[in-house]
């Protein structure tokens, strides 16, 4: 490491290789789907993607989160249905937009409680906990309507899907927002650092003075929380609150983190490589829907990417563990 | 012709560790070859390399001249080579002969298993070995010996078999079973194999053993004729240094302080009530065995287990301490025993690591952590501890076992404690390491800190304290002053308690 100093400095000293590999992935998939389809490089369908991304986005935040804790959350996507529906329900009985959408965001703050109540005190593992709150949680959004999406009529709230500040729509802004705070938190907070230790050992975190239980309580509750908040901005652009809507939403928030470099083990990984794993998945997904590939293949080209994702994850641990071993042998000679 | 298996420059790593270093040596058959280090010193890691357990990561073996390399222990025992470890490798609810041929039971011609014939073989080995067991027992209705031996007779019962290993077998025998297992053992001698005895025990390798090989911290040292060396020599050639004049040359406190810490009937789930004191400036031992309850006192105290009765007071005061936090917040730390699970944080860089317990400390009101403070913590600590790192940016699983800890160490005094426990501090940590370690713990009493020191080392833990508390079955069976403190008394009192 010596002439580390003395090496002319590479772009990966700036941007890790695997960020690289991901921007050079990204490039390759517009190229392909321009050449398919010249409408994909243009400045509408790129507002039109970022906006589709903008959900799932709200939801890689939080799963950056839990995953590097070592947990996961298998709700998001029916609770953002179940969301869309409890707003749209609440204005429906002519409740003022303000209360409707806090209420709403205390549902995900309930349903977050929830699933970490269950991971802390039953002590059960974060996928079958969350995939009982999935399946409750999308029980009730039917129950609630009765199994038909509830229309919305009020203006301020519909307002939200539709507007936009320097020509984007809010829906973006709120991603990008949430991107960069929680960027921020994550890198550069105690709450961030405290994500990181006990995804790297909860138990030597507990002994080094951190409190596990409550760093995985506030994590699950940031994702209920922004799922809802997306839920409110996907309903308003739907005009409308729908029982079956955002299945598979965390499906492609974990495939995106996961190929951003948060690795399923945990303690690893950072927002950055989520931004660019999530708008890798979307732009792929919005590629397939737009040189019509049926809806059935984009299932099975979405298990592929989860697969390719999940592949890599391994190949980079098994590279750090190379690594490791090999910076081991230069220290101890 | 008696057969040959030499060790090629065999060298292991693992993160932080050199586990073998270049380790070349021959064992041949019809020989006994005891295999006689320290904890750590790279045995049991060895055959683990032999038998494709672990993969060396440089080196090769030699059977009779031909290079053999197992990607798994399964490929090893069918090129006849077995070992036999600790913990029992056989499956309970089978009997004795389903064990022996466990996947490869004698079968006709639709591959219907023939098990009459299966137990007739089994039973000729029994035989052979002599032992009053059936072939249609059950393997959990044996006794610990008997089992050990259906492993061994697993082994045996391969026509190719040609080296057998053997790691710690008589950890949990009685004498009488140590009788059978050796007459075992002088019958495979006795027909040319390979037979490789790890073992701590120096009058079971007199017994047993035609040559003892040696290793010190992950390097092979000699092999000699057990008869031409005394016991005492073995030991130098071991451990290579005296530890009496380690001990005897550390900068000891002699001022100890008022009393700092008081515990009273302090007990929890795993530990009954327990009482003891501790002054400013002391070292205070504990001594006893592994399971004594040593561990989880020190667990309750910091609140690590829940407290299921008692007091605990911090210069007079009674304190309490829910969690590991409220304890660091009391000013009571523990470095814990097992280093590589509960002490470092993996994921995180040498400064991550130290900082970790600072986190309060170092971030402002919004919970902005100030990379200035977090750098000048590192800095102060590698420079303090003298920890071996190319940056404080390196990740801890890169640097040493022993600066490891160290990092640990310093993450606990950054904290500015009163109490530092230390649970077994130097284990698996090289000579040279350990040293630095017992100046340090010094270092800390005469800063006035009340250090508690559990080790199951005796030489360590009598030269090191002021004052040793023996436990035994998780509460306390005696106390013993520096003076008064020898290694039969500790033993006594940690094996059977006060007369």
């Amino acid at each position: 490491m010596e002439n580390g100093t003395a090496q002319k400095r590479k772009i990966t000293d700036y941007i890790g290789g695997d960020k690289l590999i991901l921007l050079g992935a990204i490039a390759v998939v517009f190229i392909l789907f321009t050449a398919l389809n010249k409408n994909y490089f243009t400045m509408t369908n790129f507002i039109n993607l970022l906006v589709a991304m903008s959900l799932v986005g709200l939801v890689s935040v939080g799963h950056t989160y839990l995953i590097i804790a070592g947990q996961n959350d298998l709700s998001p996507g029916s609770l953002a249905a179940f969301s869309g529906v409890l707003a749209a329900l609440l204005l429906s009985k002519g409740m003022p937009i303000v209360p409707a959408i806090l209420i709403t965001l205390a549902g995900g703050f309930v349903v977050g409680e929830f699933n970490a109540w269950m991971v802390n005190q039953i002590k059960l593992e974060a996928f079958i906990a969350t995939l009982v709150t999935q399946n409750i949680v999308r029980g009730f959004a039917y129950i609630m309507c009765g199994g038909k999406p509830i229309s919305i009529a009020n203006k301020a709230y519909l307002a939200i899907g539709k507007l936009r500040l320097i020509g984007i729509p809010v829906s973006v802004w709120l991603m990008i927002l949430a991107y960069v705070i929680f960027g921020f938190i994550l890198a550069r907070t105690k709450f961030g650092r405290s994500v990181y230790a006990i995804g790297g050992s909860k138990e030597a975190a507990r002994l080094a003075g951190l409190n596990p239980n409550r760093i995985i309580r506030r994590s699950f509750v940031l994702i209920g929380m922004l799922t809802a908040l997306g839920g409110i901005v996907f309903s308003s652009r739907m005009n409308s609150g729908q029982p079956a809507a955002n299945v598979n939403l965390e499906f492609d928030a974990i495939t995106g983190v996961i190929l951003g470099g948060v690795s399923f083990a945990g303690g690893v990984g950072d927002m950055f490589g989520t931004v660019l794993g999530v708008f890798l998945i979307q732009a792929f997904n919005t590629g397939l829907i737009m040189v019509n590939v049926s809806t059935f293949w984009q299932y099975v080209a979405r298990g592929a990417l989860l697969l390719f994702a999940l592949t890599s994850d391994y190949i980079r641990k098994q590279r750090r563990e190379k690594e490791l071993l090999e910076a081991s042998m230069k220290n101890l000679g | 012709m008696s057969s040959v298996l030499e060790f090629k420059h065999i060298s292991k790593y693992f993160p932080g560790v050199k586990a073998l270093d270049d380790i070349s040596f021959q064992a041949y058959g019809g020989e006994v070859l005891a295999f006689l280090g320290e904890n750590g010193a790279g045995k049991s890691t060895l055959l683990k390399t032999l038998n494709g357990d672990y993969q060396p990561t440089s080196g090769e073996y030699l059977l009779d001249g031909e290079q053999k390399h197992f990607r798994s222990p399964h490929e090893a025992i069918q090129e006849g080579i077995s070992v036999i470890y600790q913990e029992r490798q056989i499956l309970l609810e089978l009997s004795v002969a389903e064990n022996i041929y466990l996947g490869r039971m004698p079968a006709n011609g639709f591959g219907v298993i023939d098990t009459r014939k299966a137990n007739q073989m089994a039973q000729q080995i029994i035989n052979d070995f002599g032992l009053p067991i059936r072939p249609t027992t059950k393997v959990k209705d044996l006794s610990i010996a008997y089992q050990q031996m259906v492993e061994i007779m697993k082994a045996y019962s391969r026509d190719n078999l040609r080296v057998i290993c053997f790691d710690e077998p008589t950890a949990s025998l009685s004498d009488a079973e140590i009788d059978s297992l050796f007459s075992v053992i002088e019958k495979l001698r006795a027909e040319g194999k390979i037979v490789l005895y790890v073992s701590h025990r120096m009058a079971e390798i007199r017994r047993i053993a035609d040559k003892v090989a040696i290793f010190k911290d992950g390097r092979y040292v000699a092999t000699v004729r057990t008869e031409d060396v005394t016991d005492e020599e073995l030991v130098r050639m071991m451990v290579g240094r005296d530890l009496g004049d380690i001990f005897s040359s550390l900068d000891r406190n002699k001022q100890i302080g008022d009393v700092l810490l008081e515990v009273k009937d302090v007990s929890s789930d795993f530990v009954r009530p327990v009482s003891f004191t501790l002054h400013r400036g002391e070292i205070l031992g504990f001594s006893g065995l592994v399971g004594a309850g040593r561990t989880e006192l020190m667990r309750a105290i910091i609140g690590a287990d829940r407290m299921k009765s008692g007091e605990v007071l911090l210069e007079g005061k009674p304190i309490r301490s829910r969690s590991p936090y409220e304890a660091m917040k009391n000013g009571i730390v523990l470095v814990p025993e097992d280093r590589k699970l509960q002490g470092i944080l993996s994921n995180l860089s040498v400064s991550g690591n130290i900082n970790i317990s600072m986190l309060d400390r170092n971030a402002n009101a919004l919970g902005v952590i100030s990379e200035k403070k977090e750098a000048a913590v590192a800095a102060h600590g590698i420079d303090e501890f003298r920890i071996k790192t190319p940056s404080p940016e390196k990740k801890i699983v890169e640097l040493s076992g022993g600066n490891q800890q160290k990092c640990i160490v310093a993450r606990w005094i950054a904290t500015e404690p009163k109490v530092l426990i230390l649970d077994e501090p130097t284990k698996g940590i090289d000579v040279g390491a350990k040293s630095e370690f017992y100046a340090m713990i010094c270092e800390f009493a005469k800063q006035g800190l009340g250090v508690i020191l559990i080790s199951s080392e005796l030489p360590e833990v009598i030269g090191l304290s002021d004052r040793i508390i023996v436990m035994r079955d998780r509460a306390v069976s005696g106390e013993v002053m520096r003076e008064d403190a020898t290694e039969d008394k500790l033993l006594s009192l940690g094996m059977m308690g006060e007369d």
